[in-house]
């Protein structure tokens, strides 16, 4: 760490870890009532708010880790503190406040009622004002020397796509296909696109750091990188467009684009691989190191064969809106967002308390806890679904019978569920002992 | 490669996909107005999807198959339920349809029920692209009965099982048509009481007598 303001960092990943702890929590609840039919919570948090506090808790913990590594990131490329700490402490705060009056308005019942997209309009309005005070946070810390590097580009570059992005989810459209048409721009434009390219810029700057090589090098890549992934992922936002009132046409763009979109994904991996292999320095903190490589691989499984098994028109005409789609939800996110953020915070937090060394053993046992047990959830939810599939789409059994067939890939999915959690305990365990421990 | 090859790459990749998604987006949304029969989406459509949203209903429900995966898709539902059904369910989804996996009672007033029931009506009229697909045995198979598609319609199988499939609240019918004639499961199905007075089968008497006919003649045939 090399300078003062990157110290901003260390709240939002407290928080970030915090928030990725109760996403848990309510996992395992939303997990409990696929498991039994008897539901003795539905009056007080029936699925839909259990549901919707889960995937909200996700995408914010995950959006308050992108801007601990942001502020951790941009000091050190920009060779300038950050503009305003003041501000960014005010927007952490705000951020936080505007979550907690989400979750709260759920458990009464006071939604918007858009998948995600749940806040009530008012408290949109708050994350946008959120996301202005940010950008113009890093903007203008950016703007004092302006020694632009591609990392920073990248990672500027995603953030306004991010923030810019939202406010196609904001309006209430009396078409629900025109809705969801704008929504994906959204959903879709976040996730295989401006995250992918935030997160890149972040991992770039991670192995740069980590193994030593030149920045000339990875800055290459990265450009190569992000340039395939927008390539890919913007015409492939067509594979949600098959369904839902869209003109045939996207079932040829959205199904050729997004079958390519693995390919950029697999490039990460053999560049992470080679990266580690061309090392010009010895890696001592192991573990970033570990989640790092492990992130790319679990990214690529996750979100690329995951994502391309049922991205054809073909096959997903019989999988769409069925459990396929969660079991690669949850391993896409997991291999690609949630697996960056633990690296930045096992990368950044050594950093940021002074020490060099510290006990990886606990922090190793979470690695392969969470991973091990998370691949048997994505493959308990597949299997789900393909059973879901044959009885439902093939047979044409009625859905409640269906999922009948399904219960004990439900129980495989909640008892893999919690030895996730155990793993996601012991990270959180080692977590704040390394955010409490002294140089 | 150099970096500024690796810089042309990202430009163009970006620059070429987003021409073409934002040309195709421009073409959709011209089309999208016909293929989703804007001139039915009246001022009530509109009213309902509201409701639709209000009581998160998409977290549960998938529509479109988009949504939570915990509850039947509706995208299509108005083609195999009709109005009266979807309505007296919403009003009281338990008693309609006592399966194990409950939807909450939303105590929804009329206006909201009658709302919903005509988004959800004017939803079915969307053009998907023939999604979702009809099952390939049910397609296959011909000369189904036409009383097994009622069957279906009124969710009879939230009660009864035939063949393994379906709930326990009620007899399985499996074999029905060795036990009952035809003349018995008419009477049971406009008077459940007249056979057992504890009877907690709801009447069918309000169904037009000649799906009641196909109906008794499906199950009849069940032996």
């Amino acid at each position: 760490m090399k300078y003062e303001s990157q110290k901003i960092a260390y709240n939002y990943f407290i928080v970030a870890a915090l928030l990725f702890g109760l996403q848990i929590v309510f996992g395992l609840i939303t997990g409990a009532k696929y498991v039994w039919d008897y539901d003795p919570l539905i009056s007080i948090l029936p699925f839909n708010t259990s549901r919707a506090i889960h995937m909200n808790l996700l995408v914010v913990w995950l959006l308050f880790g992108f801007m601990g590594g942001t502020y951790y990131l941009v000091p050190e490329e920009a060779e300038t503190d950050i503009y305003s700490t003041t501000l960014a402490n005010i927007q952490l705060v705000l951020f936080a406040l505007i979550g907690v009056a989400a979750i709260t308005g759920y458990l009464f019942g006071w939604s918007w009622g858009m998948p995600f997209l749940e806040q009530p309009t008012i408290l949109k309005l708050g994350i946008v004002v959120v996301a202005l005070m940010f950008l113009f946070n890093i903007f203008m810390t950016m703007m004092k020397t302006k020694k632009w590097t591609v990392i920073q580009g990248v990672l500027l570059g995603g953030l306004v796509m991010l923030a810019g992005m939202f406010l196609f989810g904001v309006f209430f459209m009396k078409n629900l296909a025109t809705q969801y048409f704008w929504w994906w721009w959204v959903i879709h434009l976040w996730v295989e696109g401006a995250w992918e390219l935030v997160t890149g810029a972040i991992m770039a700057f991670m192995l740069m750091k980590l193994t030593g090589v030149e920045r000339q090098q990875v800055e290459k890549w990265l450009y190569v990188e992000v340039g395939l992934v927008l390539f890919t992922g913007i015409v492939g936002t067509g594979h949600h467009y098959y369904w839902i009132g869209t003109p045939g046409y996207w079932l040829w763009w959205g199904g050729i684009f997004s079958a390519l979109e693995p390919l950029p994904i697999l490039f990460m991996v053999i560049d992470t691989m080679r990266v580690v292999r061309e090392r010009k320095i010895e890696i001592t903190n192991r573990i970033a190191m570990n989640w790092a490589v492990g992130c790319a691989i679990m990214h690529f499984f996750g979100a690329g064969v995951w994502g391309f098994a049922h991205t054809l028109p073909q096959i997903n005409q019989w999988t769409h809106g069925t459990q396929v789609t969660a079991s690669h939800g949850h391993f896409a996110f997991f291999g690609a967002y949630a697996m960056l953020n633990i690296t930045m915070m096992y990368f950044a937090m050594p950093q940021l308390r002074g020490i060099r060394t510290f006990d990886q053993g606990l922090a190793r046992k979470a690695f392969w806890f969470m991973n091990f047990f998370m691949i048997l959830i994505a493959l308990a939810l597949a299997i789900a679904g393909i059973v879901q599939v044959y009885f439902q789409r093939i047979l044409g059994m009625d859905f409640l019978s269906a999922q009948e067939f399904m219960k004990l890939w439900y129980a495989v999915f909640w008892i893999s569920a919690w030895g996730f959690a155990a793993g996601v305990v012991m990270f959180l365990i080692d977590f704040f002992r390394l955010a409490k421990a002294k140089a | 490669m150099t970096l500024s090859q690796g810089k042309a790459i990202f430009i163009w990749g970006t620059v070429i996909s987003a021409v073409i998604f934002l040309a195709l987006s421009y073409d959709s949304l011209v089309k999208m107005p016909q293929r989703t029969q804007e001139e039915k989406l009246d001022a009530r459509v509109a009213a309902g999807k509201w409701v639709w949203q209000k009581y998160n209903c998409n977290d549960c429900h998938t529509i479109l198959g988009i949504g939570g995966y915990y509850a039947p898709d509706v995208t299509k539902v108005m083609s195999y339920r009709d109005a009266d059904w979807t309505t007296r369910f919403l009003k009281d989804p338990q008693t309609v349809w006592p399966a194990a996996r409950k939807m909450p009672n939303l105590h929804l007033k009329d206006q909201e029920v009658a709302d919903v029931v005509a988004f959800l009506t004017w939803v079915n009229s969307i053009d998907t692209n023939n999604w979702p697909p009809k099952p390939m045995v049910a397609a296959a198979a011909t000369g189904a009965k036409p009383g097994e598609a009622i069957y279906k319609a009124q969710g009879c199988s939230a009660c009864h099982r035939i063949g393994g499939v379906g709930g326990t609240i009620g007899p399985d019918l499996s074999g029905v048509g060795r036990r009952r004639d035809k003349e018995w499961i008419l009477k049971q199905l406009t008077d459940p009481k007249s056979h057992d007075p504890k009877s907690v089968m709801p009447s069918f008497a309000r169904l037009a007598q000649k799906d009641r006919e196909d109906l008794a003649e499906y199950l009849v045939g069940l032996k």
